[in-house]
């Protein structure tokens, strides 16, 4: 679990070309859910914080933006696992879709609220395309966590 | 379909609200802090440490890949690099010659006015580290911390000009915020007639605009600008970049002036960390001797003394 977050923290800051970039689905998140869904005792709420903590320090923001952006929507995650589970592949990912966009949103507001908004619409890329990365990347995760 | 093959059905879901309002109580308590107190800045600090082995881990394979390109690429290649940059060298060389007056008369005119706009008087070379901060922001991290003697405003510059200025410290990297990044403004003046203005960012790294000039303002496209000094947080006379348009309505009172960065911010990979001396009204100052600089700043460094460039 530890792995696969610090794995997802290095993908997360590693340099991409300039146009592909915003693109750029937000792993650690999308790995935060995973757990949080699968198995919500091993690193719980706790595992979320620290993650979005890790996220602020390397993106230079105001220190426990994405950490509450993370818990909030982790506790989210967790609460509707058990309806999660027995989704479909797209109902699933249409779910993730709205974890992921109402990440973004606090993200967003809490940019505003501390007076840098960055109001780029390619912001609002990220969850799409995690959206769409997520029955992959949750495939591979539970494959590789079988083993 | 995923398949999730835990059967962990029961859960402590009575303590999910609980646990979920208190690490957001802990979130937004950061949040306050950071914000309106600036307390967090050891905090910071420490955590950017803790960070360090996970972006060196990320950045050292883009590094070990350039290096291993660097040292299979042909002799021919080598040559033609060697031509040229003896070809720049002389060129750098010839305009030195007269350098070293100049500065001397430079100093003298300003122990003369009194003047107290800032003069760099100690660099140090910083590697931008391979790693991506923010796809929405302009920013850049640097091998170069606290513990080098960087400070939070401090200005950088790069070969070709100014560069950006180090939005946030840490004990063993900073963060230099571009001067393309749509937050950053900095002082500078038209060098062809001392026009003085504020050229601000885009969030395009191939681009600045002037936006408190009025339309009967004296510039025109080609005009070279230069840091003014003014503000304290850049040494004056650097490079900034190059107007390359004015757009003159005349139902509007603002023109509206592009510039090209003088600075490659998009390809830089060594930059410069500059420190002031308020006072350049000493003239002559006897040179210092080079063993004089404290520790911090080792073999990369050089005081710009009149009888020498700043050496990179």
């Amino acid at each position: 679990m530890a792995l696969s977050a610090l794995v997802a923290l290095a993908l997360s800051v590693m340099p991409l070309p300039a146009p592909i970039d915003a693109f750029r689905p937000d792993f650690l998140v999308l790995v935060v859910f995973y757990w949080s869904i699968e198995s919500p005792r091993a690193g719980g709420l706790a595992l979320a914080f620290f993650s979005g903590l890790a996220l602020d320090v390397t993106r230079g923001v105001v220190l426990g933006q994405h950490a509450l952006a993370l818990t909030l929507m982790a506790a989210w995650a967790t609460n509707l696992r058990l309806r999660l589970r027995v989704f479909s592949v797209v109902s699933q990912s249409l779910t993730i879709f709205a974890l992921l966009t109402g990440y973004q949103f606090v993200l967003f507001w809490i940019d505003g609220a501390t007076g840098n908004p960055v109001t780029t619409f390619s912001r609002w890329l990220a969850p799409v395309i995690g959206a769409l990365i997520w029955p992959l990347l949750a495939g591979l995760m539970s494959r590789v966590d079988d083993r | 379909m995923v398949a999730f093959r835990s059967t962990e059905t029961s859960g402590r879901t009575t303590g999910l609200l609980l646990r979920c309002v208190l690490y957001c109580l802990l979130a937004l308590g950061l949040i306050i802090f950071d914000k309106r107190y600036d307390h967090l800045g050891e905090m910071r600090r420490f955590l950017s440490v803790v960070a360090y082995p996970v972006q060196i881990a990320v950045s050292s394979p883009f590094q070990g890949w350039d290096w291993f390109r660097e040292s299979v690429s042909s002799r021919e290649t080598l040559r033609a690099d060697k031509a040229k940059l003896e070809a720049e060298l002389r060129l750098a060389n010839f305009r030195l010659q007269r350098y070293e007056a100049l500065e001397a008369e430079s100093q003298r005119l300003r122990a003369l006015r009194e003047n107290t706009a800032g003069v760099a008087n100690r660099f140090i070379i910083g590697n931008i580290m391979d790693l991506d901060i923010d796809a929405f922001r302009q920013r850049v991290m640097v091998d170069k911390g606290a513990r080098d003697g960087v400070f939070a405003g401090q200005a950088v510059l790069d070969s070709g000009g100014a560069f950006g200025q180090v939005a946030r410290v840490g004990e063993l990297t900073s963060e230099v915020i571009l001067v393309s990044d749509g937050t950053h403004a900095i002082p500078v003046q038209v060098n062809r007639n001392g026009l003085r203005t504020i050229a601000v960012g885009t969030g395009d790294m191939t681009k600045l605009k002037l936006p408190y000039l009025s339309t009967s303002a004296d510039v025109v496209a080609g005009d070279l600008l230069v840091t003014s000094g003014l503000g304290g947080g850049f040494p004056a006379g650097y490079p900034v970049g190059t107007i390359t348009e004015v757009k003159r309505d005349p139902a509007q009172s603002l023109a509206e002036v592009g510039v090209r960065p003088a600075a490659t911010l998009d390809r830089s990979r060594e930059v410069m960390f500059v420190w002031l001396t308020p006072e350049a009204a000493a003239p002559a100052s006897a040179p210092q001797p080079a063993s004089a600089p404290p520790p911090a700043q080792r073999a990369a460094t050089a005081p710009a003394q009149p009888n020498g460039a700043p050496k990179k």
